[in-house]
């Protein structure tokens, strides 16, 4: 494998991560997994793109207000989609659909607002989408930096699970009820996780949008990606999701130099198809214990 | 018993001939209306789409598995069809054939993993397939022809003869309405009972041993196949196959048409279907609209109404002919009355030796031992959190245990799964009963017979003498059962309506029906009034005495010292004392465990 191939694999690799992460963020209390997610990564990107194009706002200003904006929308998708969905009952998978609409009602609505056309979003300050040719490696220090930061965010997200109020959050996926009896509000909870995993993915569409484009066709395939690096990395496992992430975009990145684009997708999805059949749990995960 | 419902033998002709006239009748509507062919042409897809919405609704509604892909297997009957008449010159038949197994077996392909995982793994990938096969269709083009897909799909032939537009059209609305009929005999049958279970709850799926991964394949290869066969249609129909008519939309269509008529009902998808086709008509003018108009519909559907258009009206008809009951009083009085004889059960002896089983770093059961025998009744009692439910959960298969040796009638249960051990004759009842809540009584107690049942599917498809023959027995047994524990009045109501004492007693029936040797009871007494617990108490020393095995979980201590003869007291999952109740009460170790350290020293010494 050549060294570029890596550049590019270890990029797209972070943003799957990223992807696969938020998910983790919103299903770990909550057992629901947003099939909407992929769409508020979009959005993020747009909101972003017009925030700091349109509005003139500075790079940080753009990210605040791109972070709010999606994560105040995963709080309303929580209130409106899955929240009556799981009072009915906690075995319910309505939600399967209901998150399933929402995701077209964001992406319709998007399309008509920014229309289809990607808008290009320029990196940070201070760091450039310029390509340098470093030893022979062609890298731009935003890809270094997208990486750097995946890495951090991660480990950062895995200290806030040994807190307290991260404990909690584990207690509430592994029983709604015995949580409830120790002063946790299951309630509280996944609106936080829904705004929370909405602010990730906002976060994550930022990030994005530099190397992507923000555009309308982010949404499906960064939530298959996604998907695929969290199931591999086993659902609720965010180091095994970064590890995941890493081996799917490089599988595409290696495949990319051999195979059409339209080839690549069906070649990942075959792959995980067939390791979700050998090891269904993922690469890190443990059977669930089925309680009656 | 006699008081059921009218002989079925002489309702069972009239409806149907009534029915079929309606039918066709309702069919021949396109040759009557102005529009001629157009009409007809419209028509022969509405029906593609049914056989199609009808296979989903198998698989979403009744299975609960939702497929968000169904386009993608749509469109393996589809290409198969299209590339082997055009390209291979094949006749339709063999080439819908092929396209019908190729799709069943990739909805097979797609089902695998989510056997060990929960639903939305199914849905999730079939999302996935549906978006990869999109691309692959374009992108495969030595096989496919890419954008310009395959054109002149020549009309099927019969006997030498060319199928027009109007024979198209009878072939469809024929294959709908055998479509329509398979999943409803399947439905009505001891599949339907399963399937529900396994949608709404696995654990009693597995207690009257049906296995839920095999009864989901069976719902996988019957929608995928159903996919297939639409597909199959759709390529002759259209006379042409792009890339174009299997996007991701699609799907979302027929799972909208599958959800407007109601999930888990047997007429939603034709409702469904007949009202989605009006409303492409009436959004006409917002064509570019349609895809947010179908997002805000399945969200608004599925939160104020999750059953759809025939579940709604299901309900409205159920809330007007409603009967008004008897006070309850009246038929307990009854029923108590005249005790229902049954023969005698050959009770399966337990014995657990050395049993261990460690959640992470607690032990749950260190070392117990249990042995009750034909005919007795064996109680478990101790503290909350002392390992009685796990100890039934290992013994019934539900969790793996560390060590120790568990036999039923003699034969080791170590490897065996829920519904294997369930085979050898146990049956058991959950501390909060697992009913399905959409079913009715007795069909909650006829799931306890679904190992029972001798009848093939074919047979329960087609409805062969064997299979109604043994499907009416097995009703009346079941009438029989809930006669025996004392509810034979509730019978045709659906289980979400029954109070919460008499569901206890049809998880007793219903364990009864799966011809139960060796009964366990996970607090049958919990949250019973008076008067029930005094049925209860009746009806468990009915069972014992008619030679079954009984264990009983239970803290009403009163009822264990009348029914059980052996009591085993847990704590901390420990055996902490054994033997006839009388003598495990009087231990001080026992009152410690239960009442505390001072209420036992402040007791006055006996």
């Amino acid at each position: 494998m050549d060294i570029d191939t890596l550049v590019r694999g270890l990029v797209n690799g972070s943003l799957y991560a990223l992807v696969a992460v938020s998910f983790n963020i919103l299903y770990r209390p909550t057992n629901v997994f947003n099939f909407a997610q992929g769409e508020l990564v979009m959005l993020g990107a747009m909101v972003f793109a017009s925030a700091s194009t349109l509005m003139g706002l500075p790079w940080i200003g753009a990210l605040a207000v791109a972070l709010v904006a999606v994560g105040i929308l995963g709080l309303i998708e929580e209130r409106i989609a899955v929240a009556p969905v799981l009072a009915k009952s906690q075995h319910n998978t309505g939600w399967v659909i209901t998150t399933l609409a929402v995701s077209l009602i964001i992406s319709n609505l998007v399309g008509r607002v920014w229309g289809p056309d990607p808008i290009m979003v320029e990196p940070p300050p201070l760091l450039s989408t310029q390509t340098l040719d470093w030893t022979g490696i062609q890298i731009n220090s935003y890809q270094i930096a997208l990486i750097i930061v995946t890495f951090v965010m991660v480990l950062a997200i895995e200290r806030v699970y040994r807190t307290r109020h991260g404990k909690a959050v584990l207690a509430t996926a592994e029983d709604r009820e015995a949580a409830l009896l120790r002063g946790i509000d299951p309630a509280k909870l996944s609106r936080w996780s829904f705004f929370l995993g909405g602010a990730f993915a906002g976060l994550t569409g930022v990030l994005a949008a530099p190397i992507l484009y923000a555009s309308t066709a982010l949404g499906p395939s960064l939530l298959l990606k996604g998907f695929a690096a969290a199931a591999v990395g086993s659902i609720g496992n965010n180091r095994g999701a970064l590890i995941a992430g890493y081996l799917i975009g490089l599988t595409e990145a290696i495949g990319a130099s051999v195979l059409s684009p339209g080839y690549q997708e069906a070649v990942i999805f075959v792959l995980v198809l067939t390791l979700l059949l050998l090891k269904p749990h993922g690469l890190f995960g443990r059977p669930f214990t089925r309680t009656v | 018993m006699a008081s059921t419902a009218p002989s079925p033998t002489r309702m069972r002709y009239l409806p149907v001939v009534a029915q079929l006239a309606f039918a066709a009748a309702a069919l021949s509507v396109p040759f009557f209306l102005s529009g001629g062919s157009y009409l007809l042409y419209v028509a022969t897809q509405l029906g593609v789409y049914v056989v199609a919405a009808i296979g989903l609704n198998l698989l979403a509604g009744y299975v609960g598995q939702v497929s968000l892909g169904h386009a993608a297997f749509l469109a393996i009957g589809a290409y198969a069809t299209a590339l082997l008449t055009v390209d291979h010159q094949w006749s339709f038949w063999a080439a819908a054939v092929v396209g019908i197994v190729l799709s069943a077996g990739l909805g097979v392909l797609m089902a695998l993993p989510s056997f060990r995982l929960t639903t939305w793994y199914f849905a999730f990938i079939t999302l996935a397939f549906a978006l990869v096969f999109e691309k692959m269709i374009v992108e495969w083009r030595g096989l496919t022809k890419g954008f310009a897909g395959v054109i002149g799909v020549p009309p099927p032939q019969f006997f030498g003869f060319e199928l027009g537009q109007k024979a198209l059209y009878w072939l469809v609305a024929g294959t709908a309405i055998v479509c329509f009929l398979i999943v409803r005999n399947m439905v009505k049958s001891r599949f339907g009972r399963g399937f529900v279970a396994v949608r709404d709850t696995p654990a009693a799926a597995l207690a009257a041993g049906a296995s839920p991964q095999r009864l989901k394949m069976l719902g996988f290869i019957v929608a995928a196949a159903f996919a297939g066969i639409a597909g199959a249609f759709f390529a002759v129909q259209k006379t042409v196959v792009t890339p174009d008519d299997f996007t991701a939309d699609f799907s979302i269509f027929f799972l909208l048409t599958v959800v407007l008529g109601g999930l888990g009902t047997l007429w939603g998808p034709v409702f469904g279907a007949l009202v989605f086709f009006l409303i492409p008509e009436l959004l006409h003018g917002l064509e570019s609209w349609r895809m947010l108009v179908y997002g805000c519909i399945l969200l608004v559907l599925m939160l104020f109404a999750p059953q759809g258009l025939v579940g709604a009206l299901n309900a409205g008809v159920r809330r007007l002919t409603a009967r008004p009951r008897g006070a309850p009083g009246a038929a307990a009085a009854t029923s108590a009355a005249a005790p229902v004889a049954h023969p005698p059960i050959a009770g399966a002896a337990l014995a657990v030796e050395g049993l261990k089983k460690r959640f992470g770093g607690v032990a749950a059961l260190d070392d117990v031992a249990v042995r009750a025998g034909p005919g007795t009744c064996c109680a478990i009692v101790g503290p909350n959190g002392s390992g009685k439910t796990t100890l039934l959960n290992v013994v019934g298969g539900f969790y793996e245990r560390d060590e120790g040796t568990v036999q039923i009638d003699g034969r080791e249960t170590r490897g065996m799964s829920a519904q294997a051990v369930a085979g050898l004759g146990l049956g058991r009842t959950f501390q909060t009963p697992r009913l399905l809540n959409d079913l009715s009584i007795v069909d909650n107690v006829l799931l306890g017979a679904f190992t029972r049942e001798r009848a093939w599917l074919p047979e329960i498809v087609l409805r062969l003498p064997r299979a109604r023959r043994e499907a009416a027995a097995l009703r009346a047994e079941a009438l029989g059962y809930l006669d025996f524990v004392g509810i034979a009045d509730r019978a045709e109501d659906l289980a979400s309506e029954v109070p919460h004492g008499q569901q206890r007693l049809v998880e007793i029936a219903r364990a009864l029906m799966g011809g139960a040797r060796l009964l366990m009871l996970d607090e049958p007494a919990a949250g019973l009034s008076m008067v029930e617990l005094d049925k209860l108490e009746q009806l468990i020393s009915r069972i014992r005495d008619l030679g079954a095995t009984v264990v009983i979980v239970e803290h009403h201590l009163d009822l264990v010292a009348s029914i059980a003869s052996h009591v085993i007291v847990l704590d901390r999952g420990r055996v902490l004392a054994a033997g006839a109740p009388s003598e495990v009460f009087a231990d001080p170790a026992v009152q410690r465990a239960y009442m505390g350290e001072r209420a036992v020293q402040g007791a006055p010494a006996s």
